[in-house]
């Protein structure tokens, strides 16, 4: 895959705002980055996964892997312009408390919220999708997303344990085929 | 959870610890340290603290106002440690808590991305890659399913009619987004509309039922 051009930050900081805006939770704004970008050419399918990857590694919220992906695209200043993205949304929840009592249970919120959440869960199935088969619709690609969702299934495995087990098996998988 | 019991007299046992700034701080830095392995265990440490350890929010409470981080944009990690900063101390307990939690993991985030970038095009780095990308695959499928698991069992309890609905929504958009023609914001936007018009429907069809007595 090519290296991607460098993104202009103030473009790069609305566009992570604009997603972390109209998405909720950490990967709910996975979705909409992942059109703006690849589609500007200032990210590729793997630095969406490695950054992924990153962030399921490394500690607190998953979401912070739009952190990673700021880093590979654009260094420091991209990490701490991502960071900020993702810090100012979540503050809008004083004003959903705030106006929580008068809409409380209005069918149209309560609708609205939940399309919105399962159209994210389609849209994110699709992205992940599109990481696959970047990576290669191979046997060992395949099996290796079931046997990690089996893993992690059983809960007892942690999140990093299973990204460790991903590593080691690509790099076995690397060492039989020579 | 089952409210069934009634509201008990807390236990007299000793006042909450009252904290420094800085020990409010200390206490979230900690939180943003230990929480490897994903939001889980940083909500399962933020739910200790709050509830357990320091007592700024009963049980209860602190159920409302996660559900409430649901509805509000972005990180609910973020959502609700700032929501539970005010609490504590205001704009300053917001500062406090945000900055502690987010300090130690954006740090170590930023690092391990620009250590990662180092290395990423060595031979060994490109192999583990190769099982990696699958492996977060892997990992963001039951992320989804979780994530659908619940509104489609509660649909399904609802009825034919709204698991029609549920499950359109959820491949209406998928295969939206797979045409590659239709603005990813458009999709999650025009679905959640189309939900909502169908809740305003359904709640004026059964106070429509409800007025009529032989329904």
């Amino acid at each position: 895959m090519n290296p991607s051009d460098p993104p202009n930050p103030w473009t790069f900081f609305l566009l992570a705002l604009k997603a972390s805006l109209f998405s909720t939770g950490g990967m709910g704004n996975v979705p909409s980055l992942h059109g703006d970008l690849i589609g500007r050419g200032w990210a590729t399918e793997r630095e969406f996964a490695e950054s992924l990857a990153v962030g399921q590694i490394s500690p607190g919220p998953n979401g912070l892997w739009v952190v990673g992906l700021g880093y590979l695209l654009d260094g420091l200043r991209g990490a701490l312009l991502a960071l900020l993205a993702i810090c100012l949304p979540p503050l809008l929840v004083l004003a959903v408390e705030h106006f929580y009592r008068r809409v409380e249970n209005h069918p149209a919120v309560v609708g609205f919220v939940s399309g919105l959440s399962l159209a994210v869960v389609g849209v994110f199935v699709i992205v992940l999708w599109k990481l696959l088969q970047g990576n290669g619709l191979d046997p060992f690609s395949v099996s290796m997303v079931a046997v990690s969702i089996l893993l992690a299934a059983t809960r007892r495995v942690p999140v990093a344990a299973v990204v460790g087990f991903g590593a080691l098996a690509g790099i076995v998988a690397d060492l039989v085929r020579r | 959870m089952p409210d069934d019991n009634s509201p008990a007299p807390v236990p007299s046992s000793p006042a909450p610890p009252v904290l420094s700034s800085a020990q409010l701080f200390g206490v979230w830095l900690n939180i943003g340290l230990q929480s490897f392995g994903g939001g889980g265990a940083t909500l399962t440490l933020i739910r200790r603290a709050a509830v357990e350890r320091y007592r700024w929010i009963s049980e209860e409470e602190f159920a409302r106002e996660w559900a409430l981080c649901l509805f509000a944009p972005g990180i609910n990690l973020f959502a609700i440690t700032i929501l539970l900063g005010r609490r504590i101390a205001g704009v300053r307990g917001i500062l406090l808590c945000l900055g502690g939690m987010l300090l130690p993991s954006a740090a170590i985030t930023i690092l391990l991305t620009a250590f990662y970038a180092q290395i990423r095009d060595s031979a060994l780095v490109k192999a583990a890659l190769r099982g990696v990308i699958p492996a977060s695959v892997g990992l963001g499928l039951l992320t989804a399913y979780q994530m659908a698991a619940t509104p489609v069992r509660q649909s399904r309890r609802d009825g034919p009619g709204p698991l029609a609905l549920t499950l359109f929504l959820l491949l209406g958009s998928a295969v939206a987004v797979a045409t590659e023609r239709v603005p990813v914001l458009a999709i999650l936007g025009g679905m959640g509309a189309l939900s909502a018009l169908f809740a305003l429907v359904n709640r004026h069809r059964q106070a429509h039922r409800k007025g009529t007595p032989s329904a």
